[in-house]
This record gives C-alpha cells, structure tokens and sequence, in this order.
C-alpha cells in the first residue's frame, strides 16, 4: 500500500503562499512588501482552489507563489528594507522616552546618508532584472510614460510631493526632446480624455495619454501609495531609457537645464541638448538671424486690398493663402507616386499604406513659423509642430517663456492657431491696414496679412494623415471636419469618411449608384423636378438596404426577364413585326450586362460557399453562418452610411452647378 | 509678608576674617578674607548712583554753585511752622535715577560676529513640524527609501555578470578553495503574466486605443453609436436600481405586515383571555389546539391499509396515463420538436460564434466595454470606471470650448488593477475606532444623609 499523503505537503498548499505568510517569512511590514512587489514585478495570483491553500479558518484573500516569495528572499532591497524598520523601532523608541533629540539624530543619520557613509540604495539593478534587454523596456513604456506625463501634471499635495512632480516633468520634456530630435512621432489623437500620442522609437509603437493641462481633481479612491510606488519605479526606468536614447542619437545625458528659463514656464524650452557640437543653441541663433522682413511693396498692395475687404470677407485671405499650398501638394502628387500595398485576396484587410514621402512626413511644418494665440494650448501643439520639423514656434507671452517670438506681427510667421471665433460686430471700422503696422497688440479679429489662420486641429489632423490638410476647412469660426482617430484598424468594406466614395464602395454598390446616376440625370433632362428626384433617392436607399435580400430575386427576375423576351420574339414572328429593343439606350444595356455579369459571378461564389460548407462540421458551419450574419449587418450599416454620403454629395453637386 | 527663614540654614553671608594675623591655615583661604570694606564701597557706590551718579566723576560745576545773594522766595517756600510727612511716604516717593529695567522678555541676541556663535537657548530643540514628520516616520511613512539619480550609464550595455566568467578559468586562481557563490535561480513563475481581470483571461494593453467616439469632435455616426450604447448602459442600470429599490420596499412591507398581523393576534389572544369568550360563556379558549392528544395513535386497521393501497394504486395508474397522453402529442409534433431544438442549438452557435467574433475584435487593443471575470484579486469589486461620454448639449467644436471628461488617476488606477498587478485596495479614511460602552457608575449608593 501506497503511503498515506499528508495534507499540506504537496500541491496547491505548497505552490501559494498567502500575503501574511509571506510577509512573516520576509519580515517586512506590510506598506514595504507591497512596494517591493511592485517593484521587482510579483503579482498576486489565484489558486484554483483557495480551501486548500490556506490551513487558517479565516478567508485569505490574497495569494503569491511560493517560489517567487522565496525568490525574493534574495533581494538586496529586503535588507534595506529591515535596516528601515530597525531605524524606526529606534525612533519610536526614543520618541517614547521622550529624547525628541534623540530621534531626530536618529532620523537625520538615516536619511543622510552621504554624511554618515552609509550607501543609498537605488531601483538599477531592478530594472536590469526586469527588462534584460532595451527592447523589453521599451515595449513596456506605454504605461510608464502615462503616469508620468500624469504625475507631472498633478498638484502637489502632501501624498504627491512637489519634489517627485518636478522630477516627472523633467524627465517627460527629456523624453519629449528626443522625441523631437530623433522626429519618431507618428501620430497624435485629441480625445475626450487627454491627448493620445503615439512614437517608433527603434521599431515599437509606443501609445501614451497626457492629460490636458489644469484638469487633475485628486480623488479619495485612488491609493496614492501604490501610484508612488510605481512612480519611483517608473522615473528610475525612463532615466535609463532616456540615457540610452540620447546617447543612440549622439547627445548628451542629462541635457543641460536651466531652472531660471523652467521658472518661467518655458518647459521644452528649459533643455539644452548638447552633443559633441552644441545643437540647440547654435540653431536658435541662426534662426534669430533669418528672421527677415517683409517686402514693403507686397506690404502697400496688402494693405490696399485689406482696405477694401469688409468683415465677411475675412476668411477670404485663408482660402487664397491656401492655394499657393494646394498647388505644392498637387505638385508632389504629380512628380513621384509610390508603390501601394494592395490584399493579396480580395476579401482581406486593408494594409497600412506607406504614406507620402517626397520628404518624409516629419517634416511636414519644416517650412513654417508657427504662431500660437493665447487661448491655444500650447504644450501640446509646441510639441507636435516642433516633432514635425517646424523649428520657429512663438506664442503670447502669456504662455511662457521660451518662444521664437512672442511678437504677433512678426512678419516671418506663416501660420497662426487661433481657437476663437471671429467676432463680427467689432470689425467693421476700424480695420484698416495702418492700424496694423503701428499696434504692438492685435484688437480682436484682426487679421495680419500674408499668413494662413487655422484652427488648432488642423496640426493634429495634417499629422495623422500624413500630409497638409487645406486650412480654408479649419479656418477661424469654419465647422470644422470631424476629428478621427488615427487608430481605429481599417476593415475591408467599412465605411470610411476619410476616402471618396468611389475608393471604397464594393461593386455592386458602384454599378448601382452609376444607374441612379443616370437615372438622375434622365430626370433632370425630361423632368427637372426636385420633388420627384428626392423621393427616388430615398427609394434608392432603401433599396441599398436590401440589397442582400434582393439578389436572389434579381436572379429569379433575371429568368424570367428571358423567358419574356422570347415570349415576345415569337409574338413578333407571328405577327411578322421588328423586334422592339427593351433597352434602347447602349448605355443602360452595358449597364444591364455589367450587373448580370455581377450576378452571375455573385451566383457562382454563393454556390462554391454552400459546397464548402457543406463539407464543415454541423459545429463550424453554425459558426460560419453566425459570422456572415454579422457581417452581412454591418455591410448594410456600411452601405447605408455610403448612401446617405451619395446623397449628400449629389445634393451638393446639384446645389453647386 | 514676613520672610521666612528655616532655623537651621546659615545667615547667609559670606564667612568673614576680620583680623588676619597669620597667612597659613584655612583663615588665609581666599573665600575668608575679610570684604567687608569693598562690599561697603560697592554698596555706596550704588547708592550714588542711584542718587543720580557718582560724586566723584562729577564735574564740580555739577556739585557746587556759588550763592551770591541769598534766595528771598525760601523763607515763603518753607515757613517756620512746616508740617514734616511721613517717614514711610518719604521713602515711598525716593525715585532712583537710573531708569527702571523693563519687565518684558526680550529676545536674545540673534546676529553674529561670525567668531562667536549666536546664544542659542536650547541647541538640541526640534521643532513641532519634525516632531510630528518624526512621529510619522516611526509609524512607517517613510517618503523615500530609494535614491532617484540621474542615469549616468547605458544600463543595457553594463557588464552583465563577470563572476561567471571568473570561476571558468581554471584551478590557477588562488582562492579556488573557496566554494562557488551559487547566484538564486529566478523561478520561472516570475515571468508568468499577472492575472488579467477579464473574463476571457486575455492581457489587456496598457494604454487601449481609443476609437472615433472618443474624439473631441467626433463623427456623427461614431458618436451617436457611443451615446446609444452608454444611454442603453445607463437605463439598465437604472433599471436594476429601481427594481432592487422596489424590492426593497416590498420586504419592509411585507415584514410590518407581518409584524402588524402578529400583534393583533396577539392583541385578540389577550383580549380573548379577559374579555371576549370568557368561562363564564361555556367557551375555553385554546383549551384543544395548544395540547396534542394524549392518546397513543391506534394501529391502522386492514381496511384502512387496503383503502390507502387502493389509492396508491388509482394515483399512479392516473399518472401514467398523463404520461402516456403526453408522450403521445409529443410523438405527434415530433417534427416541430426537432425544429425548436435545432433553432435551440442554432442560437447556442450563435453564441459562440458572436464571441469569437468579440474576441477578434478584441486583438486590436481598442477602448470597449470589458467582461470581467467573477473572482477577482482581494476581497473588493473593482471600482467602476468613469463615464467619459460628452453629451449632446455639451458637445463642442471649439478645442478651447472642451470639457474633458473622466478621471486619469482613476483610469490609471483601475488599469493597474484590471491588468492585475496588485490586489484590489479601498481606501479607509480612518482606523476602526474602539467601541465605547457607557455605563451608569453606581456612586450614588455611597451617598448617606
């Protein structure tokens, strides 16, 4: 007979420890276990079944593996850790007696350790264990770098010292400076939330969130010692990720700050980045000196023509401002197209694209100066347009210091972000060019000439697309275009309002909406009547909406549509008439033939599906038909969506012409 | 008030030598030499001083005049028969001329020569503020036990571990004697992933990627698909709110109800015992119902088992027949029963496959609503996220004009405990107090007239 087992000895008993065990066998208390799981990355676990872990009466909530326990053991931090709860016993202690001195000594030996000789400790040796290569580290930045940029926009409280939220901030604008240099920015999204960034660096995708500015309320439910826990963690490991980077592309770490400039908020502006040549400096100087005026004779014939603007016509000066752009961007189109990604199978994903490079897209402001309007955020766009290769950003004074200019008339600025609606009463008399030269300040929905105004998404979505969008959609007090989110996956067949409709729409659909054509214009010629015209749209929609179901009968239809025709060939035989052609119109008959061909090859697919699904198992093909139900729902939302975009553009087309 | 002096001590005066003949002896010692006379001196001085300053140093304009012609106002200033005052009030009103030292406390001198160090009372003092950040740290809220530095060094290029290389090379070195250190092994349960809180297990991205309705200015069918779905979220929860209030309610009622019959039937047994069926009617009341018989129950005659055989019997004949009866429509309808159950087990497919579609959609890391799993880590739910819905009234094209919405810290919060990389914590504003018991004290029984 086998040995009788004991219980306890084996299994699950032996496998987890619960979080009291664990903390009696590392003889820390419970705040210090807690930091020191977090920091070398033990997380709790869940035994399948708890009964048998624990031998205690009491419910025990938490649990670790054992092994991992007995692996800390090891850790040189548990030592500093004790030498901690020993200084505190001490303290106590004294405090107990009374000698107030005496602890205070105690206290000030401990945390001075530089005096005393004793060594710091430091989280190096953790993140090294962690992350044993770069990569590691920085696939795992997302959430490192989330909590940072949040940190360092918090207000400091007892729990968030003042200390710690410098020390975040710094090592964000570090971060945020190679980011800069190195132009690994890909795209940015502008959410409800915060401000969604997202960076290759060295081949990973790295997604974080800031927050906007001033927003933080500090709320009771949030543990702030495990936030700062992480914190220090984190600020170790973007030390090292920065030092590793800088040093990647030849800087210098740390880079050079200066508190006087970080005192007056210049924030990016604070950093001096140095590497065997100095790099900002010298660059900033020579962008000082370029700064060149403005052709006084272009200056004369603006101001006419200002004179003679009234106040509706303000936007005007956008809209021609952005032809010059338009036609550059034509231009690039023009002279070199690149190769495209098409899916190998029709029915696959859509690939991301490589987007136009006639020079690379992070270059897309390289040849702007850039104003930012006071109520504009200005981190934020600081951060894109200078990641984007603009080099000469100003901004109001109000906004800090640190701006290539905050003179708003400077007549090297191209472009200004404002985000204010243009107030049309104030504007009718007193806009008048000489005004203009001689005012310091700007009145309110002045306008200076020779530089485009936009609207502050037009950085974020010129980024995310990849190319210039024209600023007459985002000018001052324009309804602005939605604003998408770069990081939806794109699926084959959805709606999509970024691409025309003829880019996106399946066959079917496009044969179909080539027939309304035609029918519309048919109306137009022998009718010319709204009425009729917007009830057949309708009527049209709603066929788009049942086009799955009517294939089927269109097939049906189709039989039955020959059978008629012979009908009446042999009519005609025996009566001894011509033949009279259905479709008179070529046109239509082509039509006709395309959407038969359609059919046919739409008849022939169905058939290949219903043999291949034949040969699944009753399981799969349940499965298989679930999935084509959703499918075939959400391809009706997508085509219901494309129609009413059909509409709306014939409308406008009609409107225009 | 008279001075009190205890009997035993001494005078109080220094020991004195008046005649010192020899220099040997105790009587030479220094503290018996006799002062008498500078004491004397010391004390006149003072005096003089207080009258207004030392004679001597005078100049002797200050002390004399000379008096020419004789004053003719002093014999009407002091006439023969002047009335003299009392002795008490003239030493009352003597006022010295050094002017009174104030009584108020002054500080002591802070500023320094830089060769002598202030006057300080207490060097040892601690201030209120690092008593109470003493107090703190004893009880374990220490800020900073880790240095943060500056990285001063490429982490990933660092030697990794030159030990290892040291021991292979050979018995040459001098101290192979010693044993090998044997570095700890990592477990390889360290790099097991934390336990996701999803009901499906899968690892949840740090920062999920947000879609179009959370956009600022959002597309129309992006947002309006956002709001339905959250406004759909809300009426449910709402719903479940009230019915759970409803229920509620029903329960209390139902229990003052039930309250309420128990006491009026206990009210009608009271009055029932006095008033309402007395004795004296030829009722008693409650006399059959509260005792059981007495009696032994009789055993069941043969009649009386056949009759419940008998009934046996028709029971389970006229359960059979149901059976049968039922059997048979079910044989008659056979074919819609194989219909129900295949539609049964289409919509099981259904199921399924609509959360394998779910779980493709969720590969790609984006915002959505998350299935949690029943058991989570600790012993609380995990806190419920933020709406962070715009609503259509405060929907605003303006960048500037935006309110955000949501919570950060909360969402970063939650994220770490949703990725299951630590327990799930409430905050507990303050410690659970001691129960406090009041008692009456029972003094009063020592109180005797």
């Amino acid at each position: 007979m086998a040995r009788i087992k004991k219980k306890g000895q084996a299994g699950a008993a032996k496998n987890f420890i619960t979080r009291n065990q664990a903390i009696k066998k590392l003889q820390l208390s419970l705040p210090d276990f807690r930091k020191l799981c977090i920091w070398k990355g033990i997380y709790p676990r869940e035994p399948r079944s708890k009964k048998k872990v624990s031998k205690s009466s009491t419910a025990s909530t938490t649990f670790y593996y054992t092994k991992d326990i007995q692996y800390l053991l090891h850790e040189p931090l548990v030592q500093k850790f004790r030498d901690h709860k020993v200084l505190e016993k001490k303290i106590s202690r004294a405090l107990g007696r009374g000698d107030v001195s005496d602890a205070a000594r105690l206290e000030s030996n401990a945390s001075r350790p530089d005096k005393t000789g004793k060594p710091t400790y430091t989280l190096d040796h953790v993140v090294r264990e962690r992350y044993p290569t770069f990569v590691d580290a920085l696939r795992d930045l997302d959430d490192c770098l989330s909590m940072l940029f949040l940190f360092a926009n918090l207000p400091s409280t007892t729990q968030v010292p003042a200390k710690m939220i410098a020390r975040c901030e710094r090592l964000c604008l570090e971060f945020q400076h190679y980011l800069i240099v190195s132009k690994s920015l890909t795209k940015s999204f502008l959410s409800i939330k915060g401000i969604y960034y997202q960076a290759n660096i060295q081949g990973e995708e790295v997604l974080w969130l800031v927050p906007y500015k001033f927003n933080q309320r500090i709320v009771g439910d949030v543990d702030f010692r495990i936030m700062g826990t992480f914190i220090e963690f984190y600020m170790t490991l973007l030390g090292f990720v920065n030092f590793r980077l800088y040093t990647s592309i030849g800087l210098k770490y740390p880079p050079k700050f200066d508190a006087v400039k970080d005192e007056n908020a210049a924030e990016l502006g604070a950093f001096t980045l140095e590497g065997k040549t100095l790099i900002g400096g010298e660059e900033q100087k020579k962008l000082e000196d370029v700064a060149h005026k403005p052709d006084p004779k272009v200056q004369a014939a603006v101001n006419k023509v200002l004179k003679s603007m009234s106040n509706g016509e303000a936007n005007g000066t956008a809209t021609e401002d952005a032809t010059p752009a338009d036609s550059e961007e034509a231009e690039q189109d023009a002279d070199g197209a690149i190769d495209k990604f098409e899916p190998a199978a029709p029915g696959g994903d859509i690939l991301p694209q490589p987007s136009y490079t006639g020079n690379s897209p992070n270059t897309l402001f390289s040849n702007f100066t850039v104003y930012l309007s006071r109520e504009t955020p200005r981190q934020p766009l600081e951060f894109i347009l200078k990641s984007f290769g603009c080099k000469r950003v100003g901004w109001d004074a109000v906004l800090g210091a640190g701006a290539f200019t905050t003179d708003e008339l400077d007549p090297s600025i191209t472009h200004q972000i404002v985000d204010r609606p243009p107030i049309q009463a104030s504007m009718n008399e007193d806009g008048d060019g000489e005004d203009n030269q001689t005012a310091q300040k700007l009145a309110a929905n002045r306008r200076v000439p020779g530089r485009i105004y936009v609207q502050p998404q037009w950085v974020w979505d010129s980024i995310n697309d990849g190319e210039l969008k024209e600023p007459h959609l985002y000018a001052p007090g324009a309804s602005l275009p939605p604003h998408l989110s770069p990081f939806v996956r794109k699926v084959q067949g959805a709606y999509d309002p970024t691409m025309t409709l003829e880019e996106q729409e399946p066959e079917h659909e496009a044969i179909e909406n080539g027939d309304d054509d035609e029918e519309a214009d048919a109306d137009e010629t022998v009718e010319g009547m709204d009425v009729a015209e917007s009830d057949e749209d309708e009527d049209d929609e709603d066929e788009v909406d049942e086009d799955e179901d009517e294939e089927e009968e269109e097939e049906e239809e189709e039989d039955e549509d020959e059978a008629l025709q012979r009908q009446i060939e042999l009519e005609a035989e025996m009566s001894g008439k011509t033949v009279q052609s259905k479709a008179a119109n070529p046109k239509t008959k082509a039509k006709e033939e395309a959407r038969k061909a359609l059919a046919k090859k739409a008849r022939e697919e169905a058939e290949d599906l219903e043999r291949a699904k034949g040969m699944l198992s009753k399981k799969k093909r349940k499965l298989f038909e679930q999935m084509q139900y959703t499918n075939n729902k959400k391809s009706a939302e997508d085509a219901k969506l494309r129609s009413k975009r059909r509409k709306l553009e014939k409308e406008q087309a009609k409107s225009k012409a | 008030m008279p001075v009190l002096r205890s009997a035993t001590a001494g005078s109080g005066e220094a020991p004195q030598q008046h005649s010192q003949p020899s220099r040997k002896g105790k009587k030479a010692w220094r503290k018996n030499v006799d002062v008498t006379e500078v004491e004397e001196g010391l004390r006149e001085l003072n005096n003089e001083i207080i009258r207004g300053g030392v004679i001597r140093e005078k100049a002797s304009e200050d002390l004399f005049t000379i008096d020419t012609a004789g004053d003719a106002k002093i014999p009407q200033r002091f006439p023969k028969h002047v009335k003299k005052g009392l002795k008490a009030d003239e030493i009352i009103n003597k006022r010295s001329a050094v002017p009174a030292v104030s009584m108020r406390k002054r500080p002591g001198d802070k500023s320094t020569d830089g060769l002598v160090a202030a006057k300080r009372q207490k060097t040892d003092w601690v201030s209120h503020k690092d008593l109470a950040r003493l107090k703190k740290v004893a009880d374990g809220h220490h800020e900073n036990t880790i240095a943060v530095r500056d990285a001063a060094f490429d982490l990933w290029d660092a030697p990794a571990e030159p030990a290892a290389v040291a021991t292979k090379k050979g018995p040459t070195t001098t101290t192979d004697f010693l044993p090998e250190k044997v570095e700890p092994k990592v477990p390889k349960t360290m790099k097991q992933q934390p336990l996701s809180l999803l009901a499906n297990g899968k690892q949840i991205p740090a920062v999920p990627k947000p879609t179009g309705g959370y956009s600022y200015n959002p597309s129309f069918p992006e947002y309006e698909a956002r709001l339905a779905e959250e406004s759909a979220k809300a009426i449910e929860a709402e719903k479940k709110r009230l019915e759970a209030e409803a229920a509620e309610a029903a329960k209390l009622e139902a229990a003052a109800r039930s309250a309420a019959e128990a006491e009026a039937a206990e009210q009608r047994a009271n009055m029932s015992e006095w008033e309402e069926d007395s004795e004296w009617e030829g009722f008693q009341s409650g006399v059959e119902d509260e005792r059981p018989s007495a009696k032994q129950p009789k055993r069941k005659t043969q009649a009386q088992r056949n009759r419940i055989k008998r009934r046996k019997e028709e029971e389970q004949l006229a359960r059979h027949k149901a059976e049968m009866k039922a059997r048979r429509a079910q044989e008659q309808r056979i074919k819609q029963i194989a219909a129900e159950v295949a539609e049964k087990e289409k919509q099981k497919a259904l199921m399924l496959a609509q959360q394998a579609a779910e779980q493709d959609a969720d590969d790609d890391g984006e915002i959505k609503e998350e299935k949690l799993r029943r058991r989570q880590l600790g012993k609380y739910k995990l806190p419920e996220k933020d709406l962070e819905l715009v609503l259509p009234d405060e929907l605003q094209e303006s960048l500037r004009l935006l309110k955000p919405e949501g919570n950060l810290l909360k969402d970063r919060y939650r994220s770490m405990l949703l990725r299951g990389k630590v327990e799930i914590r409430r905050h507990i504003p303050f410690k659970k107090q001691a129960k406090k018991k009041v008692t009456e004290k029972w003094t009063h029984k020592d109180f005797v007239l």
